[in-house]
């Protein structure tokens, strides 16, 4: 499991680096001037962005011999899915550092420039979910279709992660109506939500890439 | 004599492309190097995928070591060490960084000789994959499989990307391997001569069936080729002939035992075969 992380972590980080140096533009100008709605975008574009290079890494070793020679490695097939999993939640917590550190500054230099602090709340809980959903949606449907589609894969993934973190919100909206309690609800239930996909993925992953031929 | 590698029966069908590997049975001692040939397609990838089951193989057994290898069998494929044609690694890496990740995969991964081998064969550990000719990846994918000191190595055409200086160097390393009797190499190439020089057996593939499995000592010492006229192959007797091919003046007859068919058929010039023309013979040649 340590090559696997080590693998999938150097992997991400050709990518994430670059990513990396544009949050931090994006972010210098977005604790800069005093704007909701570029914070918001930052703070969603961190949390997901990096899950989305260390999905595309996982694309990118099919483009070598790399994705077939790992399977020749001291390693389980359920172990190289799991490592996949855990780096996927490693960037995600990136990306919650990222997000963290620019809308923490914000609020200090500028004060909470949110409606309420738990809007905040419900920003995180959003981003982190979209990013959950994604990852559950990628992996399977990557090896079920075939890794010479992967960007189609993460687009369509990515465009239903939105739709399912949406489609949830606003069957939560109507039951509830607005509150402090509803963004309470609608944060936990996103949390649960998209855990309970993510989690329930990786063994669904497993079993398809278990079938695999390279 | 021990096997560290045998294979019986293997089947595999692709459906999609109407390939299907059929049967395929051989066996590698220890110490030993295997060459493996056939034309592309043959199957001899396929094959390679059953032994190191990244293909699914439909029936037949493949003992690694004396047993049988699982998904689960990490500590088999700590023994094995493999090169696959082309980019065995991703190209955004270096040798650096590939090293460090190869030492969390393999227990018995030894820095000081991966290093070793980079000095060897003049690798650069700083720069990128990308940056790397075509023959210095499979320098570096040679040097990977070396560097956790397995004991069996299986390279699909690994030497391929190689000119004749580095390929020479390559199966100088290849024989120090199994220098002492308990390493042995599964060599598939298109290079016969690379073969002819390294090889102990060489196993021939065909269309997904093995054609004939032969230690080099027969093939120098024992199969011939006869250069017969069209009145001297009539007279031969057909269970003699293992494959015969009709060129434009006469028939290429290839036999099993070349000292007795020259003591047989005094007229007839009987020749050393080569891993080519034995390969020609029994592919586009009748058997």
């Amino acid at each position: 499991m340590r090559g696997l992380l080590k693998n999938n972590i150097y992997a991400t980080l050709s990518g994430g680096k670059l990513f990396g140096i544009f949050m931090c533009l994006v972010g210098s100008i977005a604790v800069s001037v005093v704007s909701q709605s570029l914070l918001i975008g930052y703070g969603l574009t961190g949390i997901v962005g990096f899950t989305v290079c260390a999905l595309i890494v996982v694309q990118k070793e099919f483009t070598s011999k790399w994705g077939k020679y790992k399977l020749t490695l001291p390693v389980r097939r359920a172990d190289i899915i799991k490592s996949q999993f855990w780096n996927h939640l490693i960037w995600l917590l990136v990306g919650v550092v990222f997000a963290g550190a620019g809308i923490g500054l914000s609020w200090l230099f500028h004060g909470c420039q949110f409606d309420q602090p738990l809007d905040i709340l419900m920003l995180f809980a959003l981003g982190v979910s979209i990013s959950l959903f994604l990852g559950a949606l990628y992996f399977p449907l990557f090896y079920l279709i075939g890794e010479e589609r992967g960007e189609i894969i993460l687009g369509i993934a990515l465009l239903c992660a939105f739709v399912m973190d949406w489609g949830l919100i606003s069957i939560l909206n109507d039951l509830f109506g607005p509150g402090r309690t509803a963004i309470l609800i609608e944060t936990a239930a996103l949390f649960v939500c998209s855990l309970s996909a993510f989690f329930l993925s990786c063994p669904l992953t497993t079993w398809i890439y278990s079938r695999k031929e390279y | 004599m021990e096997n560290i590698l045998e294979l019986q029966q293997i089947s595999k069908t692709f459906p999609k492309s109407n390939f299907t590997l059929d049967n395929v049975s051989f066996s590698l001692p220890y110490g030993a190097i295997g060459g493996f040939v056939g034309e592309n397609g043959a199957g001899k990838t396929t094959t390679i995928g059953c032994i190191l089951n990244t293909v699914r193989k439909d029936n037949g057994t493949v003992k690694l070591f004396g047993r049988e290898m699982l998904d689960v069998d990490t500590a088999l494929r700590e023994k094995i060490g493999v090169v696959y044609d082309g980019d065995n690694f991703p190209s955004f890496w270096t040798a650096k960084q590939l090293s460090r990740v190869m030492a969390g995969f393999y227990a018995q991964w030894d820095d000081a000789l991966f290093w070793h081998y980079l000095k060897r064969f003049q690798l650069l550990p700083e720069q990128k994959l990308r940056n790397y000719s075509r023959g210095m990846t499979m320098k570096l994918a040679i040097a990977v499989a070396l560097s956790h000191r397995p004991q069996l190595l299986i390279l699909d055409e690994a030497t391929s990307g190689l000119d004749p200086v580095m390929r020479d160097e390559m199966l100088d390393v290849f024989l120090e391997f199994v220098q002492d009797e308990r390493h042995s190499v599964l060599l598939s190439s298109h290079i016969t001569s690379d073969l002819e020089k390294v090889a102990d057996y060489i196993t021939f593939l065909h269309n997904g069936r093995l054609l004939m499995t032969v230690s080099k000592n027969d093939l120098a010492y024992r199969y011939a080729v006869m250069r017969c006229r069209e009145n001297q192959f009539r007279a031969l007797d057909s269970g003699d002939i293992i494959a015969y091919r009709k060129r434009d003046y006469q028939i290429d007859v290839l036999v099993s035992d070349g000292e007795a068919a020259r003591k047989k058929y005094h007229d007839v010039v009987v020749d050393h075969v080569s891993i080519d023309e034995m390969l020609l013979l029994l592919i586009k040649g009748i058997r």
